[in-house]
């Protein structure tokens, strides 16, 4: 009897001290790395620019790795799918904070990301949308960032492109109804005069939309001589072919959303021609873009598009925040990345007051089956993005 | 004029790819009173199958062929294995079942084909040519030439072949047929075949018009072809036709002059609504409706009451 007491404190002090071991091995494994929460819809209808955005996150922190980490730890990243769903973003959210991640990167679209923001407002986590353009993010609170510039900043360097740059006046404008593509319209519709372009006519479709034959009726009695077909690369793709094979000669113009290459593979040789205000500078001599856009080809043997690029560069900048802050305690990283000046893949960025990104947008055009260098609208009080 | 000429044309095309997916669905309905959901699946398969067979061979006919003959065997396989074993219980039943394997087909396509959808690498059917002002473009007049033949054929077998015969028998009095000597059984197969096999050409044919198949390219055409075939009066085939054909004009000029107000997606149930309120029964059914809002509201009538009440034997 009294043996078998004794046996069993021993088992228990025995198995305090495996637990207190295990304690001491886990903390100690989580000081040596620094979590980084990544969040983006990895199933269902944003899968795709959710799983871009997670090889390219991944790539981040490969390179960032290798080269000896942030502070002498590794970076880790913490995944979870939020599928594309507001609903299924809240859960993911809290549990990202009690894995203890000290930052977040969001490959997640709007509604996702801006409905996730305000768990990690609350929590005091920097929270980096990459490829989210609802306005409400950056609003939550002070803790929130965005790599990618408001719809409204893109759609006024539409403007500019087609006034300046293409020198057409006569424009018409397909808005694709998602928060991205009504600010897109908005911005362009507020800067247009300014460059002379006079919007003849605007149409709205929905995103599930594949057959534009009627709208495309329409278009062509309306004689434009440029069309702003704002849209992802699988509305506006079938969009251009049917264009071209009705006869409409106009040129067109679109936005970072057709920066990948299935939209040149969907439209063929429709696409030729077509210029848009991307994030992927194509042909950059700067190291931090042309380096990424080689690995990243070899890591997924498909070529970058702009969801992957933003989300590569709001880890690059994420990290150069939290070797600035020497420290990865989350208040230091938000500190850091609101002074963060820092050259990434999407170029020179930094953040304004309301931690909107300032950019450059490079142009690209499609020549010869592929995306290339067009110039670039770098015009700070044109592109400044909202301050409140 | 020309304005007015390019709309109804490319109405009518709409409404030709839109009566080859609903004509299933309608067939399905009339015969077993199930809402066969995942035939929109079956749509995005046959659209996935053409495109793959036709890069893989460089020969679109083939890649058609296989498509229909391929999706048509699932559609038996499906009936078989999925709805066969439930076909007693309550109507919801096999609807859930179904709403379950259009999804499954859904994220089948993007484990095995990837998130992004797939193109042509040579697209058939390419050029168009200029009909009184307008240019048409070779696959859109095979939409519709496919259309034409595929459904007139279908009209010439149900009315002129025995067999045919024995099919329209049992979506008519299911338990009669069965007494003269009809097996049910090979109706309903034959049933989910052609109509499967139709789904099939018109997902093909989205996929060359768009240049483009995806996994979620059913999502329109499962709740729209459930629309159409309200509207043209639950199961009844000629009626599908023509609510597809006006649907299809209708979005035309809507997408035109009501774009700014309303989704194009959104005219199919507006006036899925609309008909529903005046003529519970839908636009062709034979039965005539009761009169008086009231009557119609508190009774089942027409539509509902084919959807909620159990099916016959």
């Amino acid at each position: 009897m009294r043996s078998n007491s004794f046996f069993k404190r021993l088992a228990l002090g025995l198995a305090c001290a495996a637990g207190l071991a295990g304690f001491a091995g886990g903390a100690f494994a989580q000081g040596a790395t620094t979590r980084i929460g990544f969040q983006a819809g990895l199933t269902g209808p944003a899968a795709a620019d959710g799983n871009a955005g997670l090889a390219a996150a991944r790539l981040a922190v490969e390179q960032i790795n290798g080269a000896g980490g942030v502070n002498g730890k590794k970076l880790e990243l913490v995944v979870y799918d939020d599928q594309g769903k507001p609903e299924q973003a809240v859960p993911i959210a809290n549990r990202m904070v009690g894995d203890g991640v000290r930052a977040v990167v969001s490959a997640g679209f709007s509604g996702p990301s801006r409905a996730a923001a305000p768990v990690f407002q609350r929590a005091k986590i920097p929270y980096i949308a990459a490829i989210a353009f609802a306005p409400e993010i950056t609003r939550t609170g002070n803790y929130m960032f965005r790599v990618t510039s408001v719809g409204e900043v893109q759609g006024r360097a539409a403007a500019k492109l087609m006034g300046d740059v293409l020198h057409k006046k006569r424009a018409v404008l397909l808005t694709i109804k998602t928060d991205f593509g009504k600010t897109l319209a908005a911005g362009f519709k507020e800067a247009a005069p300014k460059f002379g372009v006079q919007l003849l006519k605007e149409y709205e479709y929905a995103p599930s939309d594949r057959q534009f034959g009627p709208l495309i009726a329409s278009i062509k009695a309306d004689n434009p001589d440029v069309i702003y077909a704002t849209g992802f690369y699988f509305t506006a793709g079938p969009l251009v072919a049917q264009l071209r094979s009705a006869g409409v000669t106009a040129d067109v113009v679109g936005a970072e959303s057709l920066s990948s290459q299935q939209y040149i593979d969907i439209a063929g040789q429709a696409a030729e021609g077509t210029v848009i205000t991307n994030v992927i500078d194509w042909g950059s001599q700067l190291p931090e873009i042309a380096d990424f856009l080689k690995a990243y080809e070899k890591a997924t043997n498909s070529k970058a598009e702009a969801a992957a690029t933003s989300t590569h560069a709001a880890v690059v900048a994420l990290a150069a925040a939290i070797r600035k802050a020497k420290s990865d305690d989350p208040d230091k990283i938000r500190a850091a990345l609101e002074t963060l000046d820092v050259t990434t893949a999407i170029g020179r960025i930094s953040f304004n007051k309301l931690h909107e990104v300032k950019k450059n947008f490079p142009l690209s055009i499609v020549r010869n089956g592929k995306w290339e260098r067009f110039g670039v609208i770098d015009d700070p009080a044109l592109l400044a993005p909202p301050e409140q | 004029m020309s304005l007015f000429l390019n709309l109804a044309s490319q109405g009518l095309i709409n409404g030709a790819v839109y009566a080859l997916i609903a004509i299933g669905l309608a067939m399905v309905f009339g015969l077993l009173r199930i809402l066969h959901i995942a035939h929109a699946g079956l749509f995005a398969l046959g659209g996935y199958l053409g495109l793959v067979v036709t890069n893989a061979t460089g020969s679109f006919a083939l890649g058609l062929a296989v498509s229909m003959a391929v999706v048509a065997a699932c559609g038996v396989l499906m009936y078989r294995l999925c709805y066969e074993p439930i076909l007693e219980q309550p109507p919801y039943v096999p609807l859930i079942a179904s709403v379950g394997m259009f999804l499954a087909i859904e994220e089948l396509l993007r484990l095995v084909f990837g998130d992004h959808g797939l193109s042509y690498h040579v697209p058939p059917l390419a050029g168009a040519i200029d009909l009184g002002g307008m240019r048409i473009k070779y696959a859109e007049i095979a939409v519709v030439v496919m259309a034409c033949v595929l459904l007139g054929g279908l009209a010439l077998f149900a009315t002129r072949t025995r067999i045919g015969m024995a099919w329209r028998a049992t979506v008519s009095e299911p338990r009669m047929a069965a007494s003269c000597g009809v097996s049910l059984r090979q109706v309903r197969h034959l049933n989910f075949a052609i109509g499967s096999a139709f789904a099939a050409a018109a997902g093909v044919m989205v996929g060359v018009l768009n240049n483009l198949v995806e996994p979620s390219m059913g999502a329109v055409p499962s709740y729209k072809a459930l629309a159409i075939i309200v509207l043209g009066g639950l199961g009844n085939m000629g009626g599908t036709l023509v609510a597809a054909l006006l649907l299809g004009l209708v979005e035309a000029f809507g997408a035109t002059y009501l774009s700014n107000y309303l989704d194009r997606d959104s005219i199919a149930f507006a006036a899925m609504l609309c008909v529903l309120l005046v003529r519970p029964e839908g636009l062709f059914s034979g039965t005539k409706g009761s009169t008086g809002l009231l009557a119609r509201k508190l009774q089942l009538k027409g539509a509902a009451k084919w959807v909620l009440t159990k099916r016959p034997s």
